[in-house]
């Protein structure tokens, strides 16, 4: 069943969490990995877990902010929100990424 | 990683248990919004749940991620996996407390032996910039030392200008009185400058100046910190005392701060003058130390004195031209090699019971992951890194070797305070035996050491197994191969043990030659004691043979006195400064030591004299001069100077002068030679000695030799009161049975054989130990075999012979390693071991008997426990 699927290429979840946060603004962890899920369609395998420590990490690096708030299903649960770093390092990651997709683009035009 | 990420992992260090609480509550929030989601859609409660979860992925990987994320891998589970460290060994007490005590036990004892080594061989000499330290000697040829002259002291203090200070010493007793019973003080004459070599600073007051070290200077005196307190209160009044040395009043005019003693203990210093008849070449009596100046070498220094020898040579008595100076470091001195040998020999040998400490615990280790294989197996199914687990069975074990060093540092200090006075006193000079930062240093070195050596191997066995067979056979106990690990240990145990227990015999057995060593002479119910005449109230030689005479009189009768004799040497005492004899008509001197007894002497000791006569009451002062030889001298006039038939001949005897310093030269008459008595500690040949008869050539400082009907110490009350009544001023001092004598001679071969007995028999017991462990666990993995096999009609006692023979197997192995080490390491004790060849055949084979008795009786009780297996009940157990 995974065959079609891909698995989130390494490094691009930060990305892919930061861009999230960017256009949809204040949102929980389930929010943000479904998502995710949305908006990849049925190109991505994502375990809805693995966003996570990925935001733990942006959280410990100061680009996002958490707030405690209450779940749709009235429980306690982070809210995460985009700092102003997390804008910049967005922007930097983007340009990393278009500048690694170029490269990537350019090698498969050179062999076709 | 920016300098935020930094501080906050950091942080997340420190507060994991909350972000691991706020983790969970997300997790929880998240599932149940996915499961709401997906109950919205049309799913049943039960489908939704397995749904969410199904999405979710991996929760205990995530956690896991979110940990390793969050912190800085390994420093955040370093910390969780030493508390789990800790609650896993509460979790098994015993496991734990014979963990630990083992290693208590193997750490402590390192430890307590790193105390010694510290205070002899490493901690510097309690002066300071003690590596510019030198002593410097005269040498009659390679090897061999001697006190330097007067004149030769001048000239190199004149020449010698790579030393920022050089001084010369000599000791000196006196009599302090005064003040009740007369006492006996030993201390030092010394030049102005001998407080500078030391950079000594006073107490209280001052040291010498250059002009008390001048004829006709008052007389002063320094003080020692203990004789201070002990003789004078502490008195802080002390600088407006005068005290009455050897009938002199002396000013004191310093005390010293405690400690600054060295080897010989000194309790007062006194300025050293010489006398017009002290400007020598020829006699030998000072102690030369030196400061070196900031920068030289010791080879510039060795070189200078070299060209200062070449430079004096013209002015040399042509007998000595040949000798050299010799520039030695001070440290060396102070440590002699024998000493510095015992406790390297010492400390390997408790290093070794470290490692069979450590052999033991890596196998309780060993035994215990095999135990736990399922409880890994489960954690690696369950998503844990073979590096984790391998970094938390080696915390486990890191927690383990710490509490092992904490238990080892409480066990070395109570060691060092029991045996520490004892070790103490055999030490050469005093070096305090304290628990310091050094030794918690060391001690946590230890440890960690151990750590690494008993824990890399056993996590690695345990977290690198095969996950799906470590499922499967869980139940059965441990893989064949990390048995065959353990088996290796065990034998490496053995061997460790064998050599050890060779190293201890061999030691053991020099002891009891030792104790079997002839000393020539007769010691039993003898008791010495020591006496020295002050020059005021003994001025000439016949004074001082009057006193002699009249002590030795009145001696012979006090009750329970059988025989007296009068020595200015000990037997079993070494006779240091060699005077010369010389044959007439060869001009080639032979060094004899040169020893004057009475004519009690050889009687009381019941020295046989083997051609001639001994000394007798007839040779007085007036009478003609004679002396008499030991068999090692007539040895040496035979060969030197081809005289055949010493006794009767007249040879040129160099003799001590009275107080005064010197030698005149006498034409003496060989009267008669006696056997050899022993001089040297055991092991040195017996030096040429010439015996002159005291009355003859008296001097100031003798012992009292006194042989008893019963107990020796009963009449030492009786001997005091008669000394008082012919010269209250006269104080009684070392007053020592023959017996303590003896011992201290041959003392130094003792030490490290009681030492190196107690390692061995810690590491025979460890082994034990170990080898216990090993044939339990084989008795409790074949239970089914064995089973089996009684099922099939094998006896008790085939099963008992068949562990019997799996035990022998490892002992054998273990002997056949073992050789070699002890082949390897007895040569490094060879110094230490006096009439045994370090391949003694003996001691080998019964250290080779008493292993393996030890093994087998290890061994009986797993044997019996399998003859004891039920077959019904096993089988139907395992089945």
């Amino acid at each position: 069943m995974s065959n079609q699927k891909a698995e989130i290429p390494y490094g691009t979840l930060d990305l892919l969490l930061l861009r999230t946060l960017e256009t949809m603004g204040t949102m929980h962890g389930y929010a943000l990995a479904r998502r995710i899920e949305q908006v990849a369609g049925d190109s991505l395998q994502l375990s809805q877990g693995s966003v996570y420590p990925a935001l733990i990490r942006l959280e410990q690096e100061g680009w996002i902010d958490t707030d405690w708030g209450i779940s749709e299903t009235n429980r306690k649960v982070k809210f995460y929100s985009l700092t102003k770093a997390g804008r910049k390092q967005l922007l930097l990651e983007v340009a990393n990424w278009e500048k690694t997709a170029a490269l990537v683009a350019r090698f498969l035009e050179a062999d076709s | 990683m920016t300098f935020r990420g930094v501080a906050a992992r950091l942080f997340a260090l420190v507060r994991g248990r909350r972000l691991d609480r706020e983790l969970e509550d997300e997790i929880l929030a998240h599932l149940e919004m996915a499961e709401k989601d997906s109950i919205a859609r049309g799913l049943s409660r039960e489908e939704a749940r397995i749904a969410a979860r199904h999405q979710f992925g991996g929760i205990e990987q995530m956690r896991e991620e979110h940990r390793e994320r969050r912190s800085f891998i390994g420093i955040g589970n370093l910390a969780r996996d030493f508390r789990f460290g800790l609650s896993a060994l509460a979790r098994d007490p015993g496991f734990a407390v014979i963990a630990v005590s083992v290693l208590a036990l193997g750490i402590g004892a390192n430890v307590a032996m790193f105390s010694i080594v510290d205070a002899v061989l490493l901690k510097p000499l309690p002066f300071p910039n003690p590596d510019r330290l030198v002593r410097v000697w005269e040498a009659p040829r390679p090897g061999v030392t001697n006190a330097t002259s007067t004149l030769d002291f001048l000239d190199w203090k004149r020449l010698g200008t790579t030393f920022e200070a050089l001084a010369a010493e000599a000791p000196v007793s006196v009599a302090l009185t005064g003040s009740g019973e007369p006492v006996r003080l030993s201390g030092k004459t010394v030049t102005s400058d001998y407080f500078r070599v030391f950079a000594t600073k006073p107490l209280i007051g001052r040291t010498f100046t250059a002009r008390e070290g001048q004829r006709g200077a008052s007389a002063v005196v320094v003080l020692s910190y203990g004789i201070w307190q002990a003789q004078f209160g502490a008195d802080p009044n002390i600088l407006n005392r005068r005290v009455i040395l050897d009938g002199e009043s002396h000013q004191v005019i310093g005390v010293l701060p405690p400690g600054t003693g060295d080897r010989d203990h000194p309790q007062l210093w006194k300025p050293l003058i010489f006398t017009p008849d002290q400007y020598l070449r020829e006699s030998h009596w000072l102690m030369v130390h030196g400061r070196l100046r900031e920068g030289v070498s010791l080879i510039q220094a060795r070189a200078q004195m070299r060209s200062i020898q070449s430079a004096l040579v013209e002015v040399t008595p042509f007998w000595k031209r040949k000798w050299s100076i010799v520039v030695e470091p001070l440290d060396r001195l102070l440590v002699g090699a024998n000493l510095r040998q015992s406790i390297f020999v010492a400390f390997g040998a408790v290093l070794l019971v470290l490692l069979i400490a450590c052999a033991n615990v890596a196998n309780l280790l060993l035994a215990k992951g095999a135990a736990r294989t399922r409880e890994i197996a489960i954690r690696t199914a369950l998503g844990a890194s073979r590096g984790r687990l391998f970094a938390q069975l080696a915390t486990e074990t890191l927690a383990l070797c710490l509490l092992g060093g904490a238990a080892g540092l409480a066990a070395a200090s109570l060691l060092i305070r029991t045996a520490g006075p004892f070790v103490s006193r055999s030490l050469p000079y005093p070096a305090p035996l304290v628990l310091d930062y050094r030794l918690f240093v060391f001690a946590a070195g230890i440890a960690l050491g151990v750590a690494l050596l008993v824990g890399v191997l056993p996590s690695l066995q345990t977290s690198v197994g095969n996950l799906e067979q470590s499922l499967r056979q869980a139940g059965r106990g441990s893989s064949g191969a990390r048995h065959n690990v353990r088996r290796y240990i065990v034998a490496a145990e053995i061997a460790l043990s064998l050599v050890l227990v060779c190293g201890a015999l061999l030691l053991f057995k020099s002891l009891f030659n030792l104790q079997q060593i002839e000393t020539g002479v007769r010691i039993e119910s003898i008791v010495t004691m020591s006496m020295n005449l002050p020059t005021k109230a003994y001025p000439t030689p016949t004074r001082a043979a009057t006193f002699y005479e009249v002590a030795s009189e009145r001696v012979r009768g006090v009750p329970g006195v059988l025989q007296v004799a009068l020595s200015t040497h000990l037997p079993l005492r070494w006779i240091s400064n060699g005077e010369a004899v010389e044959v007439m008509g060869i001009n080639e001197p032979v060094n004899v030591r040169f020893k004057r007894v009475d004519p009690g002497y050889f009687g009381t000791f019941g020295i046989p004299v083997l051609a001639g006569r001994g000394i007798n009451e007839l040779d007085r002062r007036s009478a003609r001069r004679v002396v008499v030889i030991n068999q090692a001298l007539a040895r040496r006039l035979a060969d030197t100077a081809g005289l055949k038939n010493p006794v009767g001949r007249i040879v040129r005897l160099y003799c001590p002068r009275y107080v005064a310093r010197g030698t005149d030269t006498e034409e003496v008459e060989i009267a008669g030679i006696i056997r050899s008595e022993r001089v040297a500690a055991p092991g040195l040949p017996d030096p040429a000695v010439v015996y002159v008869p005291l009355a003859q050539v008296p001097d100031q400082a003798v012992t009292l030799i006194v042989r008893t009907k019963g107990d020796p110490s009963s009449v030492v009350s009786g001997i005091r009161a008669v000394i008082g009544d012919i010269d209250p001023n006269l104080p009684l001092g070392d007053i020592a049975t023959m017996h303590e004598v003896r011992e201290q001679t041959v003392s130094g071969a003792s030490r490290p054989a009681w030492v190196i007995g107690a390692f061995a028999i810690v590491a025979v017991c460890l082994t034990a130990i170990g080898l216990y462990g090993v044939l339990s666990q084989v008795v409790t993995q074949r239970r089914r075999e064995i089973g089996i096999q009684m099922a099939l009609g094998a006896r008790a006692r085939d099963v008992v012979l068949h562990i019997m023979r799996s035990g022998l197997s490892l002992i054998m192995m273990g002997l056949v390693l073992g050789m070699f080490g002890a082949f390897a390491l007895t040569r490094v004790m060879k110094n230490l071991l006096f009439g045994v060849s370090p391949l003694d055949p003996f001691s080998l084979l019964l250290a080779c008997l008493s292993m393996t008795l030890i093994g087998l009786l290890a061994g009986l009780i797993p044997a019996s426990r399998a003859a004891h297996v039920d077959p019904v009940m096993t089988l139907r157990e395992e089945g």
